[in-house]
């Protein structure tokens, strides 16, 4: 079957945030009339090849077949059982060329050789030998190759679109925020950051970013199930509160689009930047954060969290959703550069949303909290005093937002030495201002019922 | 508020999907000027601990930190798109942390490319391309030079052709090898190179940061306890290390002392490339023996195993060199909440090499030396019958009264006493940050001149301290009861410490301090 090799133009490849993109390409090709098959070269390496679809006037498809047989050299000497191949011989005293032809009978564990009459193992002596080949054999390729094979109704030159889905490619977001400590705003770039790792570059792609994951049931590499006993992390929550707005990005389903503006060249193993978003002079609030966990006792003062605090409104903040990533927070230092304070992830976050993310522990600003005395009250019903001490190192005054959990069921603050606002029926939370270079002590007692 | 919304053009959704024929642009990717970015002028290293160490000094086998690296180099550009190409960055960057600033608006696209250059990448290369195929005669010497092409280099084994045919390189027991035309734009190391586009041909100076791993840094403290036993003289010093394979020469040095939270997670990883492995048809059959011929053309070694043979452990011996020019000291400065600590001078952080700056020196730090035992639910039994011994602590408050108040980052701590006269090491310990005002306790490790033997009789326990030493000690017993309980009397009174009972009491010379108590359950 005569096998014609078809050429690119046009190249175009939507990525999804998990490791997954649908590649679209026009390829000129030749048909001859009649069956022929087709090779598609430089597709994905990791080509899931279930996926592939071949589209073009006045064909039709008679089978799709995807050769993974690499040429090597073990292949090539056992495809060549049975044939003839040339022997070169080399006298090592002398350097003279003998040459003979043999038939290749075997090639298990050594190769057996049938020259004339005689039958002889290649190479058993330790001399050297050339073996040379007439030719390729039909399937075996260097790569893994696609190749279709057509039944073509007219002969004549045609565009056909090929496209097909592959891991190997993925992209998140990066962002850089430069934050003001003497006016309280951020600065913000985004970057989306591309990678390629399907073993393959495609050249000149016109380039689309999906923010999201289309699901992939059942396919290959997909775990079928959670594996037993595993439980996701728990993260403290980033998103304050979710947007209501909508932004003038492109939309595909629910998900939002990012089309790269102009065609890129991807290159295997590249990591790839694109920026897409820089703002200046948002509003953010940088604060302390102190997590206590249930009858949890500290023998040594522990760090708060830094946190800071700002929206992604159109009005008052970053004015666009932004796709899952890593925020990165810089300052300057006395002398103006910037230097790196921490980074938080975010998730994919809608219009409109408070995020509050934290960049690290707080040097200066401690928590200790101790179970100070718990007491069984009755056969049900416990009551225990808690005291947190805060200090504060820094010369200047602040708040510390104080948080303590475990309080689910009928749990209630007997009694407090501040007010508390209850975040959730779990969680207490109270803002306690700690004086500069001073302490602040917080008591409450908790009646519950373990 | 200025809110922007920069180089993004929209598509229409479906024409992007549908991938419409479009005409490609004028100019390819591969023939774009290329610009190399000249050494950097100016260096700055701003080094990060380990996030996940709370105290203890760096390993150097294991250096888990990072660094912000920001440098400025002078660039050339044409009028038009550019590639410009920063060579000689840290290997270990973070290429999605990348920033290059002072260009203006002009980056189309930051790439870093991943595939080095190696033997088998260069093979890799060369597939369906020309190669030379090089034959050594053994005998003579004689070289004889064939042009062919790499048909596969798949599985480690390389198959090509030449006018003679098609042959497997290395498979025939002659020195063969293949030389190629070029190397395909492959470089040694990862590199970054921007895509820009410039209005017109412009020489300037562009600012490029990014945070890259391979770095750490901690504190070494040397603490050496007066002959008295009631003050010491506290001296630290900044070790930081470089495992990278480049260096930074005369560089801005700073080191950041705090927690900061890090989320990225491995790095993208590079292909490293190898030896070119021409695996061969089976041969040998009277012979199991497996044989595998290697050509190794200089693969790039991994460079850890190196680093550990390099580096030798400075930390003893920078500790006992106690005494440092005080000018040379290390200046603090506020960042955030977090503490920057900026060498005064240039200083060259050179690959695979640790470092040592004076962090601060302190005389005569009022300290109390108190011996302590925590004593669990559990534990009642644990010092039943056999005594335990109880742990030495080295206390003090870090304030301005005491000749410290300053933060003290994490990090290791000698502790020196002195012996008729000679200064000798007695413990080796660990600090956690500290930030003013917070009380410094260093563990010296347990003593076997206090020992603690407790005796239960149902609810009540009696406790024994005794004391071998020929001085008073000030003895600190602490106790973790069981959910629930409360001390009901005891002798002497029960403070408490942490929300914890806790007795203090001073133990004559050569005596046995006593404790009793009883608990009680709530109902």
């Amino acid at each position: 079957m005569p096998a014609a090799h078809a050429a690119d133009n046009s190249l175009s490849i939507t990525i999804y945030t998990d490791d997954l993109a649908l590649v679209q390409e026009r390829r000129d090709i030749d048909v001859k009339g009649g069956r022929q098959r087709i090779e598609f070269e430089g597709v994905s390496a990791q080509i899931r090849p279930e996926t592939v679809s071949l589209t073009a006037g006045d064909i039709s498809i008679v089978e799709q077949n995807f050769d993974f047989d690499l040429l090597t050299p073990a292949k090539l000497m056992e495809k060549a059982v049975g044939r003839e191949v040339t022997i070169v011989r080399i006298n090592p005293a002398t350097g003279a060329e003998t040459r003979e032809q043999a038939e290749v009978l075997a090639a298990n564990g050594g190769v057996v050789l049938k020259i004339g009459q005689r039958i002889e193992v290649l190479r058993d002596d330790g001399l050297p030998v050339r073996v040379i080949f007439d030719k390729v054999p039909d399937n075996l390729r260097a790569r893994p190759t696609l190749s279709v094979t057509i039944d073509g109704a007219r002969a004549g030159p045609r565009s056909a679109s090929l496209s097909y889905l592959t891991p190997g490619l993925g992209w998140k977001a990066d962002y850089v925020a430069l934050y003001d400590e003497a006016a309280g705003k951020i600065d913000v770039q985004g970057w989306i950051t591309l990678t390629n790792s399907s073993g393959t570059a495609y050249d000149n792609a016109q380039t689309l970013l999906v923010a999201g994951s289309p699901s992939q049931a059942g396919s290959p590499g997909q775990f079928g199930s959670v594996p037993n006993g595993w439980r996701p992390p728990i993260r403290r929550q980033t998103l304050g509160q979710a947007g209501t707005e909508s932004g003038s990005r492109e939309r595909l389903g629910d998900f939002y689009l990012y089309p790269l503006p102009e065609r890129t060249t991807i290159a295997n193993l590249q990591t790839k930047q694109v920026g897409f978003l820089d703002v200046h002079g948002v509003p953010a609030e940088h604060g302390y954060e102190y997590l206590s966990h249930w009858l949890a006792t500290s023998d040594q003062p522990q760090s708060a969290k830094s946190t800071y605090r700002f929206s992604t409104s159109a009005h008052a903040g970053l004015g666009d959703q932004l796709p899952a990533g890593i925020l990165r927070f810089y300052m300057r230092d006395r002398r103006g550069e910037p230097q790196f304070i921490g980074e938080s992830r975010i998730d994919h976050t809608p219009m409109g949303s408070t995020l509050s993310l934290v960049t690290g522990d707080a040097f200066d600003v401690k928590v200790k909290a101790t179970v100070d005395k718990r007491t069984r009250v009755n056969e049900r019903d416990w009551k225990t005093d808690m005291r947190y001490e805060l200090s504060n190192a820094l010369p200047r005054p602040l708040t510390v937002t104080l948080l303590q959990d475990g309080l689910w069921g009928d749990s209630r603050i007997s009694s407090e030495s501040q007010k508390s606002t209850r975040r959730s029926a779990d969680t207490a939370e109270w803002a306690v201002l700690v004086p500069a270079n001073g302490r602040a002590v917080l008591t409450a007692s908790f009646d519950t019922r373990f | 508020m200025s809110a922007r919304r920069s180089r993004w053009l929209v598509f229409s959704a479906g024409a992007a999907i549908a991938g419409p024929l479009l005409p490609l642009p004028a100019e390819s990717q591969g023939s774009l000027p290329a610009a190399l970015a000249e050494a950097p002028s100016a260096v700055s290293v701003t080094v990060y601990r380990d996030p996940y160490r709370a105290s203890g000094s760096i390993e150097l086998d294991r250096l888990n930190g990072f660094a912000l690296i920001t440098e400025t180099r002078a660039v050339h550009l044409q009028a038009g798109d550019n590639v410009l190409r920063f060579e000689g960055v840290a290997d270990g960057i973070e290429p999605e942390s990348a920033i290059v600033t002072g260009l203006g608006d002009i980056i189309l696209e930051k790439n870093r490319d991943a595939a080095v250059l190696s033997p088998s990448a260069l093979v890799a290369a060369a597939v369906g391309n020309p190669v030379v195929l090089t034959r050594t005669d053994p005998k003579n010497g004689r070289v004889q030079r064939m042009p062919g092409t790499v048909l596969s280099d798949a599985l480690g084994g390389v198959v090509f052709q030449t006018e003679q045919g098609i042959e497997a390189l290395r498979c025939s027991g002659l020195p063969e090898t293949l030389s190629f035309e070029d190397a395909e734009g492959l470089r040694a190391h990862p590199t970054l190179a921007l895509r820009l586009r410039s209005r017109r041909e412009v020489s300037t100076t562009a600012t490029l940061s990014y945070l890259a791993r391979g770095f750490d840094w901690a504190a070494d403290y040397t603490a050496t306890l007066s002959a008295d036993g009631r003050s010491m003289d506290l001296g630290a010093w900044i070790t930081l290390a470089n495992g990278n394979g480049t260096g930074f020469r005369e560089a801005h040095a700073q080191v950041v002392a705090g927690r900061v939270n890090r989320e990225s997670g491995e790095l993208e990883p590079v292909d490293i490339g190898g030896p070119v492995i021409a695996n061969c048809w089976p041969r040998g059959s009277t012979s199991d023996i497996p044989m595998q011929l290697q050509l190794d053309m200089g693969a790039a070694g991994l460079r850890q195993e190196g680093m550990k043979k390099a580096l030798a452990a400075p930390s003893a011996a920078a500790a006992l060199q106690a005494i440092a020019a005080p000018a040379e000291r290390a200046q603090l400065e506020q960042l955030g909440d977090l503490k920057l600590y900026r060498i005064q001078e240039p200083t060259t952080v050179a690959s695979l090499q640790s470092k040592q700056l004076r962090l601060m020196d302190r005389t005569a730090v009022p300290v109390a030396i108190v011996y302590g035992l925590e004593l669990g639910p559990g534990d009642d039994a644990r010092a039943a019958g056999s005594p335990v011994l109880a742990s030495r602590y080295l206390r003090t408050l870090n304030t301005p009264e005491n000749r410290l108040g300053i933060p003290l980052p994490s990090g290791h701590v000698q502790v020196f006493s002195y012996h008729e006269g000679r200064r000798l090491l007695e413990r080796e310990s660990k600090l956690r940050d500290l930030a003013l005002n917070e009380e410094v306790e260093i563990d010296l490790g347990p003593s076997p001149d206090v020992q603690v033997e407790s005796t239960s009789i149902g609810r009540a326990q009696r406790i024994e301290i005794s004391n071998a030493r020929a001085a008073p000690i000030a003895f600190e017993l602490r106790l973790r009861l069981p959910d629930g309980a409360r001390i009901a009397d005891a002798t002497p009174a029960a403070g408490s410490k942490n929300g914890r009972p806790m007795f203090s009491l001073s133990i004559p010379a050569h005596s046995i301090g006593v404790v009793r108590y009883r608990t009680s359950s709530s109902p």
